[in-house]
């Protein structure tokens, strides 16, 4: 079917997966042989829109119950009509929560509506005038109306005036504004959220008390992107702590807010920084953060202390949040996202069919090397004889691969001119681009076929072609400048200024001998077929030891040619630095690779953007995400609020679409009559032995097998010896095996037991406290 | 790709976002010029947002003199009374925004906004007016639209806990991907005058509340003289008695406008930060997706309510320009 590769866009119906049918008549065509490569085409064409209506349905609808009482407008126009004549009479408002002047009140609202005899109330509802007097003062109070309860509970009171004028009116009862003054509360993160967050804070009068603090932390710096929408920082602060820079701006905003700024990772390296104090005295933890990993570990401390966790994260257009309330909810780490795909290796290695993959390789020469071989060579230097020991200790591939590297790095390609560096780049090119793909190319030809018979290069696989090196191309040109700089810069050589200048360069490349490349038989590649098995460790064998001896004493000899002292310089990738040539090197790499296969070019910034794993980041979403936790954040504060006052958002503002759910209640575990969630925990006191440990849960119908304490085992019935740890204290136990000492503060250790029911079905039950003071 | 390329500068700045929406978009954004009218809580949201987005320029019209009471949930007067001592609202929020971002031009233009002649619209890609009366909301609405060039309006109010924002794009053509599609769309929108005079009854069924409860109260403030948010509980029989009539006329049940939701507006005069927050990023974007042609614009209203926490987008447009 020749016919087909005339390049024309074609139309096609029925597609499956692996077939679709051309909608043309090809009787006349001439016969399918193998192979040809689809590319879709968009044909732009004018669709009416159709609006996008997200109604959505109300979860909840909790507040209409509450909301009933207030539906009466003719008891509140006796109400502002009782409050005149209390003005009148007495000459002032009634006093907030004055119940002296409520009563007053009542009872002037209560002769109104004889007054109005048929066109009065039948119930003057005293709770609700008393309420009413109370908050007379203030103008009513619009934010208590979101919580409901609140209303009933709280009436809003103009505020006592020790705060700024920002907050002198207040907008909250008088309850949980104190509440939130004088909250505790942790941020964790100061990116883009995290800015966001504390600006909101700081309105609200969060941790603005005498009692309250806030305590924000991130170990990063402020660099240029982050301004684009990290609102809090500017030009001058590049370079500064991002908590430090964020904590004074806030301050700023309220000059109340009592905050400290650190600058530690949160995580379990710290703990002696965020200590069992520190969590136990928050009141509540907002996360901030930019990685999974990080508010798993959150999530794992929150869930210790029980403490709420408000959780949000954008990515592009989109956000979420989600409330973790103890008890209420599930965790943070109960739902998990499945993890990313990644492309097997062998697809990396030899048959890329995207320029995802291209890159992937891209990003992973980069590091091999520009960081990975210069940091082992200086390993080397640095303490020969000891290098030398862990290798012949090891003797594997993986020792004797090294040592190839960096007697390769110091003999055949040292580098100790900057044409040195040319020519090595040339002739990575030519290994990278022309070799390589002959080798392949030569091991499964175009019409290879599998051990089935089928043609070895089928679809997803792509046929690649060797490059023809020509110093006209300028993106030949552009990938030997790239790649000479880096690597003078790891050998510390002078780049001169000549480089720059593509004649210049391109005479030093035509200086470079090639010599010619004959492919070899029975070279191995791996294909999908043989991935699995080269996952497997290759074992060292005799063969091994005797080249890595071989390998160290060549090495030797390099080293004392070397100039004393010589070290390398190892590059770590960095992909916002422009003027770096990291990423013109990568995108050189990824692009002159898929030019071999016939893959579609991309541009540095895209480039950047798949090779940096890049999340994409704009002001307006998270925005968003932070003011919808700013409200949930309301509810935590206010306290006694159930699990269907929460929600949980999703939203994507390019579409737009807002969606809003209840927080997924935790999953409840149920034995015999008991029944708990991964927010409870059991407690057994009195400094109990193992085996009294065992006979506690044998009690409750679990037979304990295994007992562990952090990453300790203490116990485990399958090993024999541990029995004589039966009638050991638990916390003895603990004390032996995990080599240390429990903190004097610390009145307990918490362990996790592995049970089993008598039907032998494994039983996850809460962590054990145990107390041995 | 029209236009001349991003400068270094740019790209770096603005690194993370044309991540999102492209180098195309971003040159758009960098050359278009935006109107503000009314610095509240919301306003001063969605002025951050579009300033960090890295918009050409950005002109602030409000002559009000800074109180204490505009601190409440307006981030960009800072509390000290140096800085904002006998200054224009619009003047405070220009001095701060500026730092946001350089490569932003913010200026204050003063005077009244409805006196402003149609040749003064032109100079902007949109423009956003808050806290002004339905008459001149209309008014500047008409002007936009007479010019040759579309200028987008958008209309937002936040009282208390909730917000309404409204859009009108006129003719809008846009591009947007499907799959791997690229498909050009179109909407008409209909002007601020003609949504509102759409007959209720005409209007889907489950239409949200607010939407009734807004031109409840917007009619009671523009009959009364009044400017938006300045009502108190007090005014509730008035506005009772116009909700009857004007239920009378449009012929829906008075219980579609309940009285407990008509009392929090008359009385939630005062912005919430975290509404702010929301309404804010919501119609910053929607700014970004009207000049950057990327992404499906809103039409026309979106209502959101931090009572119940649900956003809602509501079209309400005549016959002709319902899509």
């Amino acid at each position: 079917m020749k016919e087909l590769n005339d390049g024309k866009p074609r139309k096609i119906k029925s597609v499956r997966p692996y077939s679709f049918t051309l909608e043309e008549d090809t009787t006349n065509f001439g016969t399918y042989v193998k192979g040809g490569i689809v590319t879709q085409v968009k044909q732009p064409r004018v669709l009416n829109f159709k609006p996008l209506r997200a109604a959505l349905k109300d979860p909840g609808d909790f507040l209409l119950s509450d909301f009933s009482k207030f539906d009466r407008p003719p008891l509140l126009h006796i109400a502002f009509q009782a409050l005149d004549r209390f003005i009148c009479e007495i000459g002032r408002f009634p006093v907030a929560r004055s119940e002296e002047d409520a009563q007053k009140f009542i009872s002037i609202a209560g002769n109104i509506n004889e007054c109005l005899g048929e066109g009065g109330v039948e119930d003057i509802n005293p709770k609700l005038l008393t309420h009413f007097a109370f908050g007379a003062r203030a103008v009513l109070n619009p934010m208590a109306a979101m919580f409901g309860g609140i209303v009933g509970q709280e009436v809003v009171k103009a505020c006592s005036g020790k705060f700024h004028p920002l907050f002198q009116i207040s907008v909250f009862g008088s309850k949980l504004q104190k509440n939130l003054e004088d909250a505790k509360v942790f941020i964790v993160g100061s990116g883009a959220l995290g800015c966001e967050f504390l600006k909101n804070v700081a309105l609200m009068g969060v941790s603005c008390g005498s009692q309250g603090k806030l305590t924000i932390t991130d170990d990063d710096v402020i660099e240029k992107s982050n301004l684009s929408r990290q609102f809090l920082f500017r030009d001058w602060n590049i370079g500064q702590a991002k908590s430090t820079v964020a904590a004074s701006a806030a301050v700023s905003i309220n000059p109340q807010l009592k905050i400290e700024a650190l600058q530690n990772r949160v995580g379990p390296e710290t703990e002696f920084v965020f200590n069992d104090d520190f969590w136990e005295n928050l009141t509540v933890v907002i996360n901030a953060l930019d990685n999974v990993d990080a508010r798993l570990y959150v999530d794992q401390r929150c869930l210790y202390f029980q403490k709420p966790l408000l959780e949000s994260g954008t990515l592009g257009a989109k956000c979420n949040t989600q409330m973790v309330i103890p008890h209420l909810t599930e965790n943070y780490g109960a739902s998990r996202d499945p993890p990313e795909k990644q492309a097997p290796m062998c697809t990396v290695h030899s048959f890329p069919h995207n320029i995802d993959h291209c890159l992937t390789w891209a990003r992973s020469e980069f590091e091999g090397l520009l960081e990975k071989t210069p940091a082992e060579v200086n390993a080397y230097l640095s303490n020969p004889s000891e290098y030398a020991t862990a290798m012949r200790n090891a003797a594997d591939a993986q020792a004797k691969d090294n040592l190839e590297r960096i007697l390769q790095c110091l003999e055949q390609e040292k580098c100790e001119t900057f044409q040195d560096c040319v020519t090595w780049a040339r002739l990575r090119f030519e290994d990278y681009f022309v070799n390589r793909v002959k080798q392949l190319t030569f091991t499964f030809p175009e019409d290879a076929t599998t051990s089935t018979g089928a043609p070895f290069w089928s679809a997803p696989k792509r046929f690649p072609r060797p490059l023809q090196f020509s110093t006209t191309d300028p993106s030949h040109l552009q990938f030997i400048m790239a790649a000479s700089i880096l690597r003078a810069e790891t050998f510390g050589i002078p780049v001169p200024d000549w480089v720059k200048n593509t004649k210049m360069l391109a005479k030093a490349v035509e200086k470079v001998i090639v010599p010619d490349f004959q492919p070899k038989e029975g070279v191995k590649i791996e294909t999908i077929e043989t991935d699995e098995r080269a996952t497997s460790l290759s074992t060292g064998s005799v063969d091994d030891a005797a080249v890595i001896n071989e390998l160290l004493f060549k090495l030797e000899r390099c080293r004392n040619n070397l100039p004393s002292g010589f070290r390398m310089k190892p590059i770590q990738f960095e992909k916002d630095d422009d003027t770096n040539y990291h990423m013109d090197l990568i995108a050189g790499l990824a692009n002159m690779r898929a030019r071999n296969y016939s893959i579609p070019e991309v541009d540095k910034l895209k480039a950047k953007f798949i090779a940096g794993r890049i999340i994409p980041a704009i002001a307006t979403s998270t925005a968003m995400a932070t003011g919808l936790v700013c409200l949930e954040l309301y509810k935590v504060l206010d306290g006694a609020h159930k699990v269907e006052d929460y929600r949980n958002t999703f939203a994507n503002l390019a579409l737009p679409l807002f969606s809003m759910a209840e927080p997924v209640p935790p999953k409840v575990m149920k034995h015999r009559d008991m029944s708990w969630t991964v927010w409870d925990r059991w407690i057994l006191r009195g400094n109990p032995t193992v085996r009294e440990l065992i006979q506690w849960l044998k009690d409750k119908g679990l037979n304990a097998y295994s007992i562990s304490y952090g990453s300790c085992l203490l116990f485990n019935n399958v090993f024999p010896r541990h029995k004589e740890r039966l009638d050991k204290k638990v916390v003895d136990v603990a004390r032996e095996i995990a080599k240390e000492d429990l903190p004097p503060y610390r009145s307990h250790l918490d362990v996790v037991v592995a049970c089993e029911d008598d039907e032998d079905n494994d039983i996850n039950i809460p962590q054990i406290s145990i107390y041995y003071r | 790709m029209d236009g001349e390329e991003l400068t270094e500068q740019e790209t770096a700045l603005y690194d993370r976002q044309i991540r999102v929406w492209g180098a195309d978009a971003q040159r758009r954004l960098s050359k278009s010029h935006i109107l503000v009218c009314g610095m509240k809580g919301t306003v001063a949201e969605f002025c951050k947002n579009i300033v960090l987005a890295g918009v050409g320029s950005v002109t602030l019209v409000d002559d009000r003199i800074v109180a204490d009471e505009s601190l409440s949930a307006n981030f960009l007067i800072l509390p000290h009374e140096n800085h904002y001592n006998g200054k224009t609202l619009a003047e405070v929020c220009c001095d701060s925004l500026k730092e946001f971002n350089h490569m932003v031009h913010v200026a204050v233009e003063t005077g009244d906004i409805s006196t402003f002649g149609v040749e003064f619209f032109e100079k902007f890609d949109a423009v956003i007016i808050s806290c002004c009366s339905l008459g001149k909301k209309k008014l500047i609405n008409r002007k936009c639209r007479k010019l040759s060039k579309r200028v987008a309006f958008y209309t937002v109010e936040c009282r208390g806990s909730c917000g309404e924002m409204f859009v009108d794009l006129l003719d809008y053509k846009y591009s947007k991907k499907k799959l791997e599609e690229t498909i050009e769309c179109q909407i008409e929108y209909p002007s601020f005058e003609e949504a509102i005079s759409v007959p209720w009854r005409a209007l889907p069924r489950r239409v949200s509340k607010l939407y009734f409860a807004m031109r409840v109260i917007e009619q009671f403030e523009d009959v009364e003289g009044r400017n938006p948010g300045e009502t108190t509980i007090a005014d509730l029989p008035g506005v009772l008695k116009l909700r009857k009539e004007l239920c009378e006329t449009n012929s829906l049940d008075e219980s579609q406008i309940p009285d407990a939701l008509l009392e929090r507006l008359l009385t939630d005069t005062r912005e919430f930060p975290p509404v702010c927050a929301i309404i804010g990023g919501i119609l910053g974007q929607e700014v970004i997706k009207a000049i950057s042609g990327k992404g499906d614009p809103l039409k026309n209203f979106f209502f959101f309510d931090a009572m119940d926490g649900k956003g809602l987008i509501e079209d309400i447009s005549g016959p002709s320009t319902r899509s």
